[in-house]
């Protein structure tokens, strides 16, 4: 039975995000928290693994108690089990220090045959702790996955295709394997109503700082974060275009000439 | 002999001064978008000028000129009109109302809102959600303006619950034909105080006053909504399960139905593959989405297993849960792409809004599918599951234009037909325009049209406003202008 873990994190939607000018900071507060869109893919995939191959599915994220609902948004989703590290000490942490957290609580959980991330969060956007995690688990690493051809679970191997600029290769890795997906396959599901009802009330395994053993506390948090971020700042945007609607294309293309030359 | 007067230099001269040389246009500076709405097989004309107004002042004062020198002028609000509505067929002026695009004054003690015409749908129902309440009508064309919805009575999806935007119009000031200023209704809840105008103008389509200034409705926004989509073997199937869902004391704010040809263009066209198509093993042909609101998630979960039930009970394949905002602007995206879809996907459109009894739903839909392979055509369709609102686009990519208007008109007939002997209406949102008139005449008859017609001899004696529409009748045809 393959055991799988997917790492998931709640973001803000960046999409009603602004940023304060003159503090150069993001506005959270009012602005509703989403389950990465990346990490929707991720799940999809490893819960069509799942229900292939048989198995289990365990979602796993760092960050404050409202993370509980992206969790219960992946139980409800195909994940059987939700684990939610929370602790004020893990505030302020980088992707080295986040991928400490998740991978020392993770070993607490077993030993995973498949662990599979979103391609980069929606607001951070590093795409590092897929890397990381693997190294940390001492996992191969498939990234840009577009198709998951074969699991051999005796050999421990997994055939998957992944996306490259010029096209696309075919690659065999050792289990346990870190993957992350392209979003082309791997649509999310809507859940149906009895899983929905299920993911409201199903229980969330929490850590924090004390409960996960033997963690570092020089490992962890602002301490463990070699990562500093000195300014956040939104980029310039360009004066917008003119569209010329002249009325023929003869006019448009006058018009266009008369703008040059003002211009030049 | 023509009807109406050209519009000569002078005219043109005393219309520019009143908006100002920035705000006209005419001859061939009138940018072609001018002559025509979302439907363009209704027909292109360009009008003479085009007067971009700002105030109710710069209105009536266009008015007295159009009036006086006899021009025709056709009301335009941001043209995404499917019917031909705001097509100067008879040339004259077009004023737009594009630059009023005020919201002027909430007043949350009385619950209302006070905007000029041009506001776009999208732009208001954000702007009252951020003031914590929530202008119910819905259309699915977000980018019209609200005048434009005021103009045609739109409903959209959520009417099924709320009703449609005549149920959310407190008071209008509206421009006569003559350029006189008048106000309609008054900022409260009830009336019973003669003939009710406001309720006239409403649905008018400007042949009869000018709508410069609108008094809305609002209601206090709904905590929590959650969507569940239905997926069934077949539209027939799908659409024999809506009765039993409005029976079950849901009070849903919304039923849809899609077909599943309508959703694969989509997802092909927009890449969000967000409906499933294959449900537990099987083939999904079609789909109901009920929109449910309350003020928590408790309150919400025991409508939802009611109707889980009534999914078992109806054949549904399964109850899908749209909670995330994720899903839902998803799904919502995809349902409210589905026009745009079907217009890029096809050379030829043409379309129908008739709204029948829910029971007729299936057997009208099937009655157009046979229509249309009779005669060469292609349907896509959706629409409003709840109140038997539906929309059906006649496509082709291969015929050309004049025969495929041949065809259509046969199917078209047929169909209205049909539509009338099931008790349903010719039109459920998209209103008469010039393209629906025959069929409006057949459906209430030459007495109730006489008198529609009267109506607005009253308002428009000389017949100045978006003449040749909805009752008006250009004798000789466009050509007598």
């Amino acid at each position: 039975m393959l055991k799988i873990l997917c790492c998931i994190k709640q973001v803000p939607d960046v999409n009603l995000v602004k940023i304060d000018p003159e503090t150069g900071s993001l506005i959270r507060q009012g602005v509703p928290s989403i389950l990465n869109p990346l990490d929707t893919n991720a799940l999809e995939a490893a819960v069509s693994v799942k229900e292939q191959l048989g198995g289990e599915v365990t979602c796993i994220t760092m960050g404050p108690d409202m993370a509980e609902e992206a969790l219960r948004e992946c139980l409800a989703a195909g994940a059987d089990h939700a684990v939610l590290l929370s602790d004020r000490a893990f505030a302020n942490a980088d992707t080295l220090a986040t991928s400490y957290v998740i991978c020392s609580a993770a070993r607490q959980l077993g030993q995973f045959d498949l662990i599979f991330c979103g391609k980069e969060s929606l607001d951070g956007a590093t795409g590092q702790m897929a890397s990381q995690l693997a190294e940390r688990f001492d996992a191969s690493l498939l990234s840009g996955v577009l198709n998951i051809c074969d699991i051999c679970e005796e050999q421990k191997t997994v055939l998957a295709e992944r996306e490259l600029e010029n096209g696309i290769e075919k690659t065999e890795a050792t289990l346990p394997c870190l993957i992350t997906v392209e979003k082309t396959n791997f649509h999310p599901r809507i859940p149906n109503l009895k899983s929905w009802k299920n993911s409201r009330t199903a229980e969330i395994l929490r850590f924090n700082s004390h409960t996960i053993p033997e963690l570092d506390p020089s490992q962890i948090g602002d301490p463990g974060s070699p990562t500093k971020v000195p300014r956040t700042y939104p980029p310039e945007v360009g004066e917008s275009g003119l569209i010329l609607q002249e009325g023929s294309p003869e006019k448009d293309v006058d018009r266009l000439f008369s703008l040059l030359k003002d211009v030049l | 002999m023509a009807k109406y007067n050209k519009l000569t230099q002078v005219v043109a001269e005393e219309l520019q001064a009143i908006v100002g040389k920035q705000r006209f246009s005419a001859g061939d500076s009138i940018k072609p978008d001018y002559a025509h709405d979302e439907m363009p097989i209704y027909g292109k004309v360009l009008p003479e000028a085009v007067c971009l107004a700002e105030s109710t002042e710069e209105i009536a004062a266009i008015m007295k000129v159009c009036s006086r020198e006899k021009i025709p002028v056709t009301v335009r609000g941001a043209g995404t009109g499917l019917v031909g509505g705001c097509v100067p067929v008879c040339g004259g002026i077009v004023l737009s109302t594009e630059k009023m695009n005020r919201i002027l004054e909430y007043d949350m003690r009385n619950l209302c809102v006070r905007i000029q015409p041009g506001v776009l749908l999208c732009d208001l129902a954000a702007d009252a959600l951020a003031h914590g309440v929530m202008y119910p009508p819905d259309p699915g064309e977000k980018t019209a303006t609200v005048g434009g919805n005021v103009s045609t009575n739109a409903g959209g999806m959520r009417a099924v619950k709320y009703g449609v935007t005549r149920d959310y119009v407190l008071a209008m000031t509206v421009v006569l034909p003559s350029g006189e200023v008048i106000q309609l209704g008054k900022s409260v809840c009830k009336t019973s105080s003669g003939y009710n105008l406001l309720h006239l103008m409403i649905g008018s389509e400007g042949t009869l006053g000018i709508i410069t200034e609108l008094t809305l409705k609002l209601i206090p926004k709904p905590e929590k909504d959650v969507t569940l989509m239905l997926p069934f073997h077949d539209i027939a199937t799908a659409i024999a399960a809506v009765p039993s869902i409005k029976l079950a004391n849901l009070d849903p704010q919304s039923i849809e139905f899609a077909e599943r040809d309508v959703i694969d263009s989509s997802a092909e066209f927009t890449g969000n593959h967000i409906f499933p198509t294959v449900v537990n093993g099987k083939e999904a042909g079609a789909y109901i989405l009920v929109t449910l609101v309350g003020n928590s998630e408790q309150e919400l979960v025991p409508k939802m297993d009611r109707l889980g039930k009534i999914a078992e009970q109806t054949g549904a394949y399964d109850t899908l849960v749209i909670w995330t905002d994720t899903l839902k602007k998803d799904v919502w995206a995809a349902r409210s792409a589905f026009l745009t879809v079907i217009e890029a996907q096809s050379k030829l459109l043409d379309e129908m809004d008739v709204v029948v009894p829910v029971d007729k739903i299936a057997p009208f839909l099937v009655f157009v599918h046979e229509q249309a392979d009779q005669y060469g055509v292609y349907i896509k369709s959706f629409g409003h599951a709840g109140d038997g609102n539906l929309h059906i686009y006649c496509c082709s990519n291969d015929l050309e234009e004049d025969e495929f208007k041949k065809r259509v008109k046969k199917l078209m007939d047929a169909s209205y037909a049909k539509c009338a002997e099931f008790g349903g209406q010719v039109s459920g949102e998209h209103a008469i325009g010039h393209a629906k008139k025959q069929y409006l005449r057949e459906s209430v008859g030459e007495t109730v049209y006489g008198l529609m017609t009267q109506i607005k001899t009253v308002f428009d004696p000389d017949a100045i406003l978006n003449p040749g529409k909805v009752c008006h009748d250009l004798e000789g045809g466009a050509e007598s202008c």
